[in-house]
């Protein structure tokens, strides 16, 4: 379920990038959940076309997946299939840092295979063809050889997963069977229903996926490079093998044509959210720990890159001492790092080494370790040491304390010890619990616990509502300056020089405090 | 005959009557035995019972049925004749305490080491945490022990603190992130401690001059904002009309 903020947010998005009648059926979507059609016209009170406009652009931006459904008929009628639309409320919030995953590919794979990426997440989805014709078509000759070089840039960002094939434009669902849905028959009818539905939106989110195998696949025309050798080998083959070969050629041109001109692709998000978790990892070892553990982290990440494929697995593949050290000794700066000194580092990684003497590393407790210093640091500034020092205490404790032993482990005197926890409660930072003894004299005790689920929850709201006050104040600022931005550089002076040195101040510090304040929406919303 | 019986019905309760006025002066003698002495005797014997915990007022004035100004006097009357003495309850400084002089206030009634006058000495906590973090830093890393043994040895403090109190203070540094909690590798830094012991090392300070690192939402002004409940984008706390935003934007 989306927050109230979070709503709000994703909708400022799309009304920024697509203008509002999109938005109206973005929101539409978030509020009322996966819907058909003719339910969307109705809620969203648009035309048929508006709505059908706006689904095509959200569809071809990767915000809403279709599928088809099957549903029991009424009163004995038979099964009928029915198009859903559903919202995908991450990708939405996605397009806020499309430089992040810019500057992830501009780093490991170049400048070219950055403007490839720049075109895929400007139009959405587009075809290699469409990405071939964009790449040159600024371009008056040499089209051949660049168009060569853009393909293979291209192949290095499917081979690294970082765009794949899109998915089924409209994937079946059949009704579940008797067998698969039992949890259907018990409980209260809403949650029946909400369960069926969450059910309903990971099948058709996964169904739509492509086969794992096919899923990065491009067929490429490898004539050029196989006519080099065909002189060679014609001679030594026999008739019928060149037949057969020519055959596997014409399959092969025919296979790389239509993967050209008919297969799109898209960013896959999911691997830039993979290698980004990574790096908050590495960081957060780095202030915790040490250098030397950042880097025996980042070695082990780096070589089972291949078999990351969830952004919230909970321990890395695990990895022999040898294999770790080999890793290790690839950068420059693990290097100089001794057995030893790597066998320190796992061990202060909190490293569990298995039967089979293989290593693995406890994500789920590093990110969580930095979620836990983003609220802390909330509570710092907000209402001050003595909270922090009684929050942490509770965060760790994970149990209901009471006041005075909060107040005596806290070193913090015992009606301010009420005071603060009365506070942080009354902002939902805390729960509290009354314990009255019984017997001759009754006395009361206040007990004081987080709870950790729903204070993430209302802390990731929080941030949604930061971020949309971030971006609205940036369009109120550059608003209020348009007129000396629309003058040309030499022409400003004096006063209005003054003017245009805050507003871009003001600018970069929007821009910069709402990347840092994204990097802390990723930890709660996606890591 | 009639008027015999009544007579010595009458003359039977005048006996009684004046058994009564002994029974009277005998319970007379028991208000006497309850004077002002008596009461004294009472309380003292209540408090002394009560050994280190003592005794609040209104509980000796439960128990003993006393009225109010014969406790004042008497408890006034002990005082002054240094059999008893006021001590505060840390806990309600409002309350009037008291116990035998022979006895020292309990931790329950002080608060502990950690108390002067009924509240937490402050001055004493800050330069013990000084002490704790300035050998850790030096030391690299050290056990509770290790801090312990060094503030000994260092007599900067009058008092003696236990190897109980610096857990505590190690603890409450821990809190608040100055220090961290670790298990010795035993090598390295950790090789004079046997590997798998908890031990303490400095926090390393990701922040600007040193400080804790300030995360995403701190870092801007809806993070600390007591209004972020009343803020919506075209109400009347808003971003575009947000005071906290134009003095973080003022260069």
């Amino acid at each position: 379920m989306v927050t109230q903020y979070g709503i709000k947010l994703a909708v400022h998005i799309i009304t920024t990038h697509f203008g509002e009648l999109v938005a109206k059926v973005c929101q539409c979507l978030l509020q009322k959940g996966t819907l058909t059609l003719g339910e969307i016209i109705r809620f969203s009170e648009l035309t048929p076309q508006q709505v059908k406009n706006s689904l095509l652009v959200l569809i071809q931006h990767n915000c809403v997946q279709a599928f088809a459904i099957e549903q029991e008929g009424a009163f004995g009628e038979a099964p009928k299939v029915v198009t859903q639309y559903l919202l995908v409320f991450e990708n939405i919030i996605h397009r806020m840092r499309f430089s992040k995953f810019l500057s992830t590919v501009s780093q490991e794979l170049g400048k070219e295979c950055e403007e490839l990426l720049e075109g895929l997440l400007q139009h959405g989805r587009l075809t290699v063809e469409q990405v071939l014709s964009r790449a040159t078509s600024n371009l008056n000759e040499g089209h051949s050889a660049v168009q060569d070089s853009v393909r293979k840039s291209f192949i290095r960002l499917a081979s690294a997963r970082y765009v794949e094939r899109c998915p089924a434009s409209e994937p079946f669902l059949a009704l579940p069977t008797d067998e698969e849905t039992p949890a259907k028959k018990r409980g209260p009818k809403s949650a029946k229903v909400a369960e069926v539905l969450e059910t309903i939106e990971q099948r058709a989110l996964a169904a739509a996926v492509p086969m794992e195998a096919k899923r990065f696949l491009i067929i490429t025309n490898s004539r050029t490079n196989h006519g080099e050798n065909s002189e060679q080998s014609t001679s030594t083959e026999k008739l019928g093998e060149k037949r057969k070969h020519d055959v596997l050629e014409v399959d092969r041109e025919l296979g790389a044509k239509v993967c050209e001109k008919e297969v799109l692709w898209r960013p896959n998000f999911e691997e830039f959210l993979l290698r980004l978790r990574n790096e908050v990892c590495v960081a957060n070892v780095r202030s915790r720990m040490d250098e030397g553990a950042a880097i025996v982290l980042r070695a082990m990440l780096e070589a089972t890159r291949a078999s990351q494929t969830t952004v919230k697995a909970e321990n890395s593949a695990p990895l022999s001492l040898g294999t770790i050290s080999e890793e290790v000794i690839k950068s420059p700066e693990g290097r100089s790092m001794t057995l030893e000194r790597i066998k320190a580092s796992l061990s202060q990684l909190g490293c569990k080494q298995s039967v089979d003497e293989l290593y693995s590393i406890d994500l789920k407790s590093i990110i969580e370790s930095a979620q836990n210093d983003e609220v802390e640091s909330i509570v710092l500034k907000r209402y001050g040491r003595e909270a922090y020092r009684m929050f942490r205490l509770l965060l760790k404790t994970c149990q209901l304390l009471e006041t005075d032993k909060i107040s005596d482990t806290t070193f913090v005197e015992k009606k301010d010890t009420a005071m603060i926890l009365y506070k942080l409660w009354k902002d939902d930072y805390l729960i509290m619990e009354k314990l009255i003894t019984q017997g001759p004299r009754q006395l009361q005790f206040l007990l004081w616990k987080v709870n950790k689920q729903t204070l993430w929850k209302h802390v990731l709201d929080e941030m949604y509502h930061a971020a949309l006050n971030l971006t609205q104040r940036m369009a109120y600022e550059l608003d209020q300056g348009r007129e000396i931005l629309q003058q040309a550089r030499e022409k400003i002076v004096g006063e209005s020089k003054k003017k245009f040195e805050r507003l871009r101040k003001v600018r970069m510090l929007l821009e910069s405090s709402l990347m840092k304040l994204d990097d802390a929406i990723m930890l709660f919303q996606d890591f | 005959m009639l008027l015999f019986y009544l007579k010595s019905l009458f003359a039977g309760m005048n006996r009684s009557r004046e058994t009564a006025p002994q029974k009277r002066k005998r319970g007379d003698s028991n208000s006497l035995t309850q004077s002002p002495l008596d009461a004294e005797r009472i309380l003292y014997d209540l408090i002394k019972k009560k050994e280190d915990s003592g005794m609040w007022t209104g509980d000796m004035k439960k128990e003993t049925n006393l009225p109010h100004p014969v406790v004042t006097k008497a408890l006034k009357s002990l005082q002054t004749r240094n059999l008893i003495k006021e001590v505060v309850n840390f806990q309600n400084k409002t309350k009037k305490h008291f116990m035998a002089v022979e006895f020292e206030p309990s931790k329950e009634l002080t608060g502990g080491a950690w108390y002067v006058d009924g509240n937490l000495d402050m001055e004493f906590i800050r330069e013990l945490k000084k002490q704790c973090v300035n050998y850790i830093n030096k030391m690299k890393v050290a056990t509770i022990e290790g801090v312990s043994e060094f503030v000994k040895k260092s007599a900067v403090f009058n008092v003696e603190c236990t190897t109980q109190q610096i857990a505590e203070i190690m603890k409450a540094l821990v809190l608040d992130n100055e220090i961290m909690e670790v298990r010795s590798t035993g090598l390295g830094d950790h090789h004079s401690i046997p590997s798998g012991t908890v031990c303490y090392r400095c926090s390393s300070k990701g922040g600007q001059g040193g400080g804790l690192k300030v995360g995403g939402l701190a870092s801007v002004p809806c993070g600390v904002c007591p209004h972020i409940g009343e803020c919506t984008p075209d109400g009347k706390i808003s971003p575009k009309t947000c005071v906290y935003f134009t003095k973080w934007l003022d260069f």
